[in-house]
């Protein structure tokens, strides 16, 4: 027990798995301490959170907006995957460099600004929001991704020449197989900037529903209890989805947690 | 039959008057060598040559230029038949043994194969003959970042051998290893060389002694000096050493050679200067 406890405070020690999850027990009980002694009179007790998850749950259709949101973000993610994927693997092409580039400078811009542009293209409603979503999630992921693209050394591709690839086949095993771990880690990374994007998306037309129109919908009214409630259930998802790309990521790359270096 | 008349065979790979220039300076300045098939009666011997020279001399550019993963500014390289060297014909073990890393053991090997147009089933066969031959047949399941640094080499050299090529460079093989490992890869090599009559191994090292060791010819390369001292721009072969003529090849007990120690130390010298 001591030399856990003198693991884990002394910097770049490595712990075994019982004492990163007595240590991830230990900061969720500190982080629920505080929650129910906060000073905070505005902050809503736990149970008044759980009530008010259980009245939007059972009373006013938590579960259906929950599915309407997570539809609207995969339907973004496929594409920001596919559009983000193709423009970094073109960064092998010179002539399509400057294009990539500009894609990603446009991630600056911000969604607010879009939003009447995007309206007059797409015509509003769903297609909207999945192609403000799409782009704001794109224009990141391109970014690093064509980063990865260009930062692959030298040496693997002269590797693959010398065994007598041709190009076509070192791009297919050392730009996109070769990646892949890195593909996945960034669309990790990706769900999560999409969900930090959703309010801002959904509140677009709250008509249409899901968790970003909800939670607006009860930050107008003050219903803090509420928003706190939602804001758990956004949080659970997400780590739902980060854990599910993980798991991902361990079956069709198993060799990338090889390489991580562990103190 | 004394060493002098030791017949030489056809020429296997020449080097013609090679220069190179990078970012405005002269690396390599009409580097011109040949390496011809070494003949012993009734013996199969391939080729083992070490190039020697100081560090930042050029010898890794020398290498890729062979390799054809460089063009030089001038110059010309030939092999057999004075043709120039047919693409796919050179292999080059790098000098930190890149695999691809996605890729297990056996299946980098196999990508070696088809990547030079065997068939899926000619590459695994190949693949499984060699991994048993270097001992690496418990591996073959393996993700490069599994393996340790010695078995990481004998892929990284299974990988250029799945494919026959006549010639195979290699980027300093002898470096961090231990002692019982450098006996190890030396014999590997050595091994290698002498699968076919026209196999040249070509190995560049800063181990003047494991260099000895392994080679039936080595060659200098390094640059000229100013009268005070700075290096004039530029390297050439400044030096060759048949070590067949000189008795000092394919024999286990070189080391207690005298005319061995001599020769260390002749090479050692020559390297101050250079
Ligand atoms: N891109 C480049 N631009 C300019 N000079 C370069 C470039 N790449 C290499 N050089 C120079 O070319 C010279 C030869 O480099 P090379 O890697 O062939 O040396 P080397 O003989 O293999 O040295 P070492 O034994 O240390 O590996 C070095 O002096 C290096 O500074
Ligand atoms: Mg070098």
């Amino acid at each position: 027990m001591r030399h856990r406890i003198v693991a884990a405070l002394l910097p770049n020690r490595a712990i075994d798995r019982t004492t990163a999850l007595l240590l991830v027990a230990a900061w969720v009980l500190a982080a629920l301490l505080c929650w129910v002694f906060s000073p905070f009179a505005t902050l809503p007790t736990p149970a008044e959170v759980f009530a008010a998850l259980s009245d939007l749950w059972w009373r006013r259709g938590l579960g259906p907006e929950v599915g309407t949101t997570l539809k609207l973000i995969l339907h973004a993610l496929v594409l920001t995957v596919a559009i983000s994927l193709a423009l970094s693997y073109a960064t092998v092409i010179a002539a399509c460099r400057p294009l990539v580039e500009a894609v990603c400078k446009l991630r600056f811009l911000g969604l607010t600004g879009l939003i009447f542009p995007f309206t007059l293209l797409t015509g509003g409603g769903y297609p909207l929001k999945v192609a403000l979503l799409t782009f704001g999630m794109a224009t990141f992921f391109t970014t690093a991704m064509a980063q990865v693209v260009m930062d692959i050394p030298q040496e693997r591709f002269d590797h693959m020449r010398v065994l007598g690839a041709s190009e076509a086949r070192i791009l297919w095993e050392v730009v996109v197989r070769g990646t892949l771990d890195r593909a996945l880690d960034i669309t990790r990374q990706n769900v999560a900037i999409g969900w930090s994007m959703i309010t801002m998306v959904e509140g677009i037309s709250r008509a249409e529903g899901g968790v970003g129109a909800l939670i607006l919908n009860q930050n107008k009214h003050f219903r803090l209890a509420e928003v706190y409630a939602i804001l758990i259930v956004i949080l659970l998802l997400g780590l739902l989805m980060d854990y599910g790309m993980g798991a991902l990521e361990r079956l069709l790359c198993p060799y990338a947690h090889l390489e991580r270096v562990r103190r | 039959m004394s060493v002098s008349e030791m017949p030489s065979g056809q020429v296997l790979l020449r080097v013609d008057e090679v220069s190179l220039r990078l970012g405005g300076t002269l690396i390599l300045d009409r580097v011109t060598f040949e390496v011809r098939d070494r003949i012993r009666q009734d013996q199969v011997t391939g080729q083992v040559v070490s190039l020697l020279g100081p560090s930042g001399v050029g010898k890794t550019r020398l290498l890729r230029i062979l390799a054809g993963l460089d063009t030089p500014d001038a110059g010309r390289l030939t092999g057999p038949d004075n043709r120039p060297l047919p693409p796919g014909s050179v292999g080059f073990v790098f000098q930190h043994y890149p695999l691809l890393r996605h890729r297990t053991v056996l299946e980098n090997l196999i990508i070696a194969g088809t990547c030079n147009g065997m068939t899926h089933d000619e590459a695994r066969q190949r693949a499984r003959q060699l991994l048993q031959r270097f001992q690496l047949d418990h591996r073959s399941s393996f993700y490069p970042a599994q393996l340790s640094g010695g078995q990481r080499q004998r892929v990284a050299i299974a990988q250029q051998l799945v494919r026959h090529k006549g010639l195979l460079l290699m980027d300093e093989p002898f470096s961090g290893l231990d002692p019982a490992a450098l006996e190890d890869v030396m014999r590997l090599l050595i091994e290698v060389a002498h699968m076919h009559e026209l196999n040249t191994i070509m190995v560049v090292t800063h181990d003047i002694r494991a260099a000895l060791l392994v080679s039936d010819t080595v060659f200098m390369l390094g640059r000229d000096r100013h009268p005070d001292g700075t290096p004039i721009p530029g390297a050439r072969i400044q030096g060759v050493y048949d070590l067949v003529a000189r008795g000092l090849a394919w024999r286990e007990d070189l080391e207690d050679q005298p005319a061995f120690l001599q020769l260390e130390r002749e090479i050692k010298g020559r390297f101050r200067s250079l």
